[in-house]
């Protein structure tokens, strides 16, 4: 039953990968260009999941429950991990499935990553990630705490989705420039056509709405999670113990196959090796993905995308402060790293005008 | 008319991006900026800021494995 996860993991890394779909990116957008095009796909997909969590949980398909909401973890941790996804230039998912196209940054960033939330999860970190999630508030989700339906707030949700769905949808359109298509058909497609965010959207929405059933099928209690995951294929590379292989894990594998599925399919895939200085970045960015998404009890996916969903105070806090910490960092860290990038500007001087020769009658 | 070629190649994005936005700045309305990348996410973030701030494509193509080249003339 755990293998329906690998089938999951590879549609959405397909999907991840070829809709060019980033939270970072989405999130950076927001405080840079102020393009919203991917940060309203994203509520988007918390809106639609919304919908289909409530279903599945009316319906006794599922049954979620929420602790008492350790605040201040999950304040630090999605500040850290904002930050982070700057820096490693990615999310954790977007770091599993970039890696699947063959950033070697992504992989230095991976591996620090799935090391860092096992070593707070399991390992030596283990007693400040507990200390600090040890301070909770009586909270759990938002209609527990006004006492009202779910479907109030779902509703709400939805509605707001849709504004800015419609705002994206209706805004002047400019002509955009696209690759000249080389294939036909479904081919181009599956692997040349720019998909529209929305596009994407809703079949990441149908990738995380199945994803319960399917998990919980399996025995593992949750929708799409992603640190959680990395943190037990750590710790089962470094024990053996198999336990740890779960739907999850499953799921993490899938994302970083369809991504390459997708990336080699498309030739996009290229083993592309850093400078020192991004190196270090993924690096730095790779151990505060780790850090903070194990302080969170969530990434932008666990946390922003599906906490949110699930209207758990949990997710929509980590989504405040993981976006500010995003702005943070593009405030105060990028503008250094813009200038060690390296880059070369050369300038060629105009053609010489032909002579023109004159042509008597 | 002049053309200027920046390359980015190695540079994730938002890089490539940041980058063309610095170069554009320092050439003279009209000229042609070629900026050559292999960050995924650039092929559709560069078109669609050079759409918003009204520079014309005049070539965009892929070179080989995930290698883009896009040219973009600086508009006033």
């Amino acid at each position: 039953m755990a293998l329906t996860g690998l089938l999951v993991g590879l549609i959405f890394g397909f999907a991840l990968q070829r809709g060019r779909f980033c939270v970072t990116t989405a999130f950076r957008d927001m405080w840079q260009t102020k393009r919203s095009s991917y940060f309203t796909a994203f509520i988007a997909i918390i809106a639609i999941q919304a919908v289909g969590v409530a279903v599945l949980d009316a319906t006794g398909v599922v049954h979620l429950t929420h602790k008492a909401l350790p605040w201040l973890a999950v304040a630090v941790g999605s500040l850290i991990f904002g930050v982070a996804m700057v820096l490693a230039a990615g999310c954790a998912t977007g770091t599993w499935y970039r890696a699947g196209e063959g950033l070697v940054g992504s992989w230095i960033a991976l591996v620090l990553y799935g090391a860092s939330a096992a070593a707070m999860k399991y390992g030596p970190l283990a007693p400040l990630n507990d200390g600090l999630r040890s301070v909770t508030a009586p909270a759990t989700t938002i209609p527990a705490t006004f006492h009202i339906s779910p479907w109030i707030v779902v509703a709400v949700l939805v509605i707001v989705a849709g504004y800015l769905v419609y705002r994206e949808l209706t805004r002047p359109r400019r002509t955009v420039a696209t690759l000249p298509p080389t294939r036909t058909g479904l081919a181009h497609l599956l692997f040349e056509k720019p998909w529209h965010p929305l596009a994407t959207a809703l079949i990441i929405s149908a990738v995380a709405i199945v994803a319960y059933p399917l998990s919980f099928a399996s025995g593992r209690q949750a929708g799409l999670g992603i640190t959680t995951p990395s943190a037990n294929l750590a710790n089962w590379f470094a024990t053996g113990d198999s336990t740890r292989i779960d739907w999850g894990v499953w799921l993490v594998l899938g994302i970083l196959f369809g991504s390459s599925i997708a990336a080699l399919a498309s030739g996009e895939f290229r083993v592309r090796v850093p400078d020192a200085g991004t190196a270090i970045r993924s690096a730095i960015g790779g151990i505060g993905l780790g850090i903070g998404a194990s302080l969170a009890g969530g990434c932008t996916i666990g946390n922003s995308m599906v906490e949110t969903a699930q209207l758990a105070w949990q997710g929509w806090l980590a989504f405040g402060f993981t976006f500010l910490g995003v702005g943070l960092a593009v405030r105060y860290l990028q503008p250094r790293a813009a200038r060690s990038v390296p880059h070369t500007l050369t300038s060629a001087p105009a053609a010489p005008e032909p002579a023109r020769v004159p042509v008597s009658a | 008319m002049a053309t200027h070629i920046l390359e980015t190649g190695g540079n994730v994005c938002p890089f490539p991006l940041i980058e063309a936005r610095e170069a554009i700045s320092q050439i003279p309305v009209g000229d042609d900026l070629v900026i050559n990348f292999d960050c995924t996410q650039a092929t559709t973030a560069i078109p669609a800021w050079a759409a918003e701030a009204g520079h014309d494509v005049t070539d965009f193509r892929k070179v080989g494995k995930a290698s883009w080249s896009i040219t973009v003339r600086k508009s006033a």
